[in-house]
């Protein structure tokens, strides 16, 4: 039976073409998505993604312990690529898993499969990067930063101090923000909503036939894309979410939600991932993708906004308080990088290329980096960004 | 058998779309039309058969090689068993890919191949002159890594290392247990050979059928698994620090030896793609192999022949790995970007054989991929 089904699946991929995948179109469909992300089989829920939780609280205790100038280098590290039993964390739960945040850093199925040169390289920026706060920030903390020199800056009218580098760049941001991108985003979208992913070996089979996985009570599939689901809402109530509830995607699907120009996202993202596992369980697979299509546009669309939000507000600071613009920048420098993990639905591609982001981000490191880097140059990137989306920078600005 | 791929990146069916409306009823295995018996015959006669048997040959060089040694221990005699080692390990490329009948049910591969060897263990056993060498405990003890440890690794120098077996107070310990390796290896290999002459190569031809338990699915499950651990992972990934925080340079076959890992990863491409193309071991009489089924089938994939497209990928891999240091330890220290490019080209053919090949051939991989969550 098993083989039978699946010998149909090859037949439709070998003598059919698709023919779907020009625009995020809707179907008509009977599928009719549960009130909340709430799934069961005899009774039991069937919604599991505790490894997607244990990744974000320990980037939440990460973010916390790089503005920790107690901190060494190697505890920080240890904090990134955990081993198993490690006292690398406060919460005992963490030090007890065997996930880590590091191995699932730009390690996507799409993406990086066939590229683990690049995934490599992005895994040891991030090293460098915690390397570097420890080195450069932690050494220098109650120096005043300058232009070339690191140390702290605090923002106008006594507000919150700012630990920068050289060129005005807190590595903090760039490592929470740039996670943002490398592991939440790569993950959901180029992983887990992947069909490479979701359709992997006899998944399709599996779950057309209730197969759960041993000991479980879940199909391979939904379980995929739970995972997917986890990685915005790990750490939120999954049935009423209630946003801001991290230090990454949720945090920042939340303040996307509160500029009125885009008011509504978050629903539009919840209600996607039901209707998409709720397909899964009534076997629509046409339907679930169009339903990953939908996510990729609009979590790409997060980092998008938040990336020219950040570059506008930097920009406004500039003139009169650089501790609160390099703020901004820092994190619009994070965003920018994690634009390479995002995903154009219906593609193969990142909204922006790894090139694409590498020229952009030197350029705002260029000579002194944020020190003097150019209105016009915010200007600038603020407009290629936002082009590439479906928002304005205006939009995005406030 | 289950086996557990810890991999990377999971390994999936890459499928573009995934309507699967019903259809007709065509490619339904093993009616398809291809001789799949065939196929089978060329593998046992003349590719599986006579890997088995030139590996026997020389490891029963090793074995006279080994014998001769320890009988008197010099430098000649050392290097004329190290050639033996040589010789025998490149032939053992082309045979860790067989892993059915025996092979499968004694854990042959684990007992000849595991590395890096534990140098603990065997230094414990030599101590104690009290071990099963086929207790899975001594599985990283045994084999070819043990040897060339024995023969390579126990100091820096060939006068230091002859002193283990001459001078030293327990050198009869260390000539003992160099022997028994050596046996050990030889008597594993004959029961091999001698179990596929003795019916199983009959029964392994006559199992054409596509289930789980028929030889074709059973060997190209083997192969992809070997792809996919035996070659790329463990000769490239696992020392490149593609599964761990860093690179592991000492986790390198023919870590000892050192120059010799290149030397081994291009037998093991030859191994590789001259299995995929049905070639034979000693001519370059070339007979159905996975090459022929797939065209057969006339398998496409984006406009061009799939045998076509995983044959390339074959060469590009060998073109790579022929731009490395014959010391792939000390390729990972210098430059390891050109060890994860290489793996990355792997990589490549990874899903070819995997995803598409496995789909034109209707066949269930047997192995699954935890990717940690």
């Amino acid at each position: 039976m098993r083989r039978s089904i699946l010998s149909l699946s090859i037949l439709a991929l070998i003598f059919t073409s698709c023919s779907d995948d020009d625009s995020v179109t809707t179907v008509s469909s009977d599928v009719e998505a549960p009130a909340s992300y709430t799934f069961e089989r005899e009774g039991q829920s069937t919604v599991s993604f505790s490894g997607q939780t244990t990744r974000i609280l320990m980037g939440d205790e990460l973010n916390t312990s790089l503005l920790d100038n107690t901190q060494t280098e190697t505890e920080l590290l240890s904090m990134f690529a955990h081993q198993q039993g490690d006292s690398d964390f406060l919460n005992n739960e963490l030090n007890a898993s065997d996930k880590n945040i590091r191995s699932k850093t730009a390690a996507s199925r799409d993406f990086f499969f066939t590229n683990s040169t690049a995934s490599n390289a992005i895994k040891t920026q991030f090293e460098t990067w915690i390397s570097e706060q420890v080195n450069e920030i932690f050494t220098a903390w109650d120096d005043t930063a300058a232009e070339g020199v690191a140390g702290q800056i605090q923002e106008a009218g006594g507000g919150s101090i700012r630990y920068v580098n050289a060129k005005g760049l807190e590595y903090n941001q760039a490592i929470i923000k740039g996670l943002i991108g490398a592991l939440m985003t790569d993950q959901m979208l180029n992983n887990y909503l992947s069909p490479a992913v979701l359709d992997q070996a006899d998944n399709i089979a599996n779950n057309d036939n209730d197969i759960t996985e041993e000991g479980k009570n879940y199909t391979t599939m939904e379980h995929k894309w739970d995972e997917a689901f986890g990685y915005l809402y790990g750490t939120d109530n999954p049935t009423n979410p209630q946003l801001n509830q991290d230090s990454f995607l949720n945090k920042y699907l939340s303040r996307v939600e509160n500029d009125e120009d885009f008011a509504g996202i978050a629903q539009e993202i919840y209600d996607a991932f039901k209707l998409g596992r709720a397909a899964i369980v009534a076997k629509e697979y046409e339907l679930r993708d169009q339903q990953a299509e939908l996510i990729k546009e609009k979590v790409s669309e997060i980092i998008g906004i938040r990336s020219v939000y950040y570059l506008q507000q930097g920009k406004n600071f500039l003139a009169n308080d650089k501790g609160a613009a390099f703020h901004d920048l820092s994190e619009g420098f994070g965003f920018i990088y994690s634009l390479k993990f995002t995903r154009q639905p219906n593609s193969d591609s990142p909204y922006f290329t790894a090139n694409e982001v590498d020229t952009m981000l030197t350029s705002l490191l260029e000579g002194n980096g944020f020190w003097d880097v150019s209105e016009q140059t915010l200007d600038d990137f603020s407009d290629q960004i936002a082009a590439r989306f479906n928002f304005t920078v205006e939009q995005a600005a406030d | 058998m289950k086996r557990i791929l810890i991999t990377f990146f999971s390994v999936c069916l890459l499928l573009s779309c995934s309507s699967d409306d019903g259809g007709t009823d065509i490619n339904n295995n093993p009616t398809d039309g291809f001789d799949r018996q065939a196929m089978l015959t060329n593998w046992a006669d003349n590719i599986i058969i006579p890997v088995y048997s030139d590996l026997n040959a020389k490891l029963g060089n090793i074995v006279n090689a080994k014998t001769n040694f320890i009988d008197h221990p010099t430098q000649a005699k050392l290097d004329n068993l190290r050639m033996a080692w040589q010789e025998a390990y490149k032939v053992w490329q082309h045979a860790e890919m067989f892993n059915v009948g025996l092979a499968e049910s004694t854990n042959y591969i684990f007992q000849m191949n595991v590395y890096p060897t534990n140098v603990n263990d065997i230094e414990s056993n030599i101590q104690s002159q009290n071990y099963d060498l086929g207790s899975v405990n001594n599985n990283d003890a045994v084999g070819f890594p043990a040897v060339e440890y024995m023969l390579y690794g126990l100091a820096e120098t060939d006068s230091e290392i002859l002193s283990f077996y001459t001078s030293s107070t327990n050198a009869d310990n260390y000539k003992t247990y160099l022997s028994d390796l050596a046996d050990r290896m030889k008597t594993l290999t004959q029961s091999l050979l001698d179990d596929w002459n003795n019916g199983f190569r009959d029964s392994f031809v006559a199992n054409t059928e596509n289930s789980a338990t028929g030889s074709i699915n059973l060997m190209v499950n083997d192969y992809i698994f070997y792809y996919e651990k035996g070659f790329r992972a463990n000769k490239f990934g696992i020392p490149a620090g593609n599964f761990s925080p860093n690179p592991l340079p000492d986790r390198v076959e023919a870590f000892y030896k050192t120059d010799f890992s290149k030397t081994l990863a291009l037998e093991g491409i030859d191994a590789i793609q001259n299995f995929f193309n049905g070639r034979a071991y000693n001519s370059s009489a070339d007979a159905e192999g996975l090459k022929d089924y797939l065209d057969f089938l006339n398998t496409i994939k984006e406009g061009e022949d799939l045998s076509s497209l995983i044959n390339n990928q074959f060469d590009e891999a060998r073109q790579k790995i022929n731009t490395l240091n014959e010391s792939f330890a000390h390729q990972v220290e210098t430059s390891n970007v050109a060890m994860t490019e290489t793996f990355d080209v792997i990589q490549l053919a990874v899903v070819l054989l995997k995803v598409d090949m496995l789909q034109a051939l209707d066949i269930s991989v047997d192995f699954v991929d935890a990717d940690g969550d």
